[in-house]
């Protein structure tokens, strides 16, 4: 069968345990739903579908350090531990050791709904992140606070990429084909609905 | 949920008449004609299970004690990415359950980590 999108991207969470990078894809949502039976079992990926500029991109998102083939890297740390911070350093490095050297990368700083508890100030976050040349987002999950549009991003630096190595492999010959799809279905809080922090 | 008796109404030249979702929650699952409908005796955990297993029960043990259910009509999924939106559980034997990828009920059907192969059973998702 012919594919049915137009690219495929696996994407890491990574960063120290309790940083909530479970809660920024996998819901374990024992309030709303009775997935006692899941939750013991465990999760290991999501396979997402979304729209970017036309193009149909499917991502398959894991939270585990598995880093052969991955394109893309959230490294997460949580605003209110500083050493989750602190270790960040620790995980590039493992990346660098591990993964694909051009494996695109993102920083986030997770739980900015708990400003009260703060340990690490935004201007930490993004100066670490300009060290690295990589983007950098303070997010929540709880809240839904750019958990969504960081996926967006590392995804669309991601293809804008890939683009760049096709246009010079081969250039393009004028006019595109364009392919009839069915309207997506609105890229809705799928990301960001984490309710358990 | 979709009644027994609808079945055959889902399947038009063995594939799937309709758009496949969760339901619980509407997350889309499956696009129209890119499943393949199979009878194969497979069985599943329960949904809802009664008894909420303690956290510190290993796996195994965990496994062993769900209530579960015959189950024979399914939609084959060749390759994983056919679906628009789906989550896999960790390893159970020669299995991974698959699960809803925004509200995570399930298991709706397992895959097969030897032919790498997708099972959704009709019983468990909705055809709209």
């Amino acid at each position: 069968m012919a594919k049915t999108y137009d690219y495929l991207f696996k994407l890491l969470l990574i960063g120290d345990s309790g940083v909530g990078k479970t809660c920024i894809l996998f819901r374990f949502s024992e309030d709303a739903f009775n997935t006692t039976f899941i939750s013991t079992i465990g999760i290991d990926f999501k396979i997402r579908t979304i729209e970017l500029d036309g193009k149909k991109i499917k991502l398959q998102i894991c939270t585990t350090a598995y880093y052969r083939g991955a394109m893309g890297i959230m490294l997460v740390y949580d605003i209110t531990q500083e050493k989750s911070f602190e270790n960040i350093k620790n995980w590039i490095r493992n990346i660098e050791e591990n993964a694909s050297a051009d494996v695109e990368k993102m920083l986030l700083g997770n739980k900015c709904e708990l400003n009260e508890k703060r340990q690490v100030t935004k201007e930490r976050g993004e100066q670490l992140a300009v060290e690295y040349g990589i983007k950098f987002m303070e997010t929540s999950a709880k809240a839904s606070v750019n958990v969504e549009e960081a996926f967006f991003t590392l995804a669309s630096d991601i293809k804008a990429k890939m683009e760049k190595r096709m246009d010079v492999n081969n250039p393009p010959k004028g006019g595109h084909q364009l392919r009839a799809t069915e309207p997506a279905r609105k890229a809705d809080s799928w990301l960001s609905r984490c309710s358990l922090l | 949920m979709t009644d027994e008796s609808d079945f055959p109404l889902q399947i038009d030249e063995d594939k799937n008449r309709k758009s496949i979702y969760c339901q619980f929650c509407d997350s889309i699952m499956l696009k129209p004609r890119t499943a393949l409908y199979m009878e194969d005796e497979f069985t599943l955990p329960l949904m809802h299970q009664k008894k909420k297993p303690s956290p510190s029960q290993p796996q195994t043990q965990v496994a062993q004690e769900m209530e579960t259910e015959n189950l024979k009509n399914f939609w084959k999924v060749k390759d994983m990415f056919t679906f628009e939106n789906i989550g896999f559980s960790n390893t159970v034997e020669t299995a991974k359950y698959l699960i809803c990828a925004d509200c995570e009920m399930g298991p709706v059907g397992y895959y097969d980590i030897r032919s790498k192969e997708c099972y959704v059973a009709l019983k468990r998702v909705k055809h709209v």
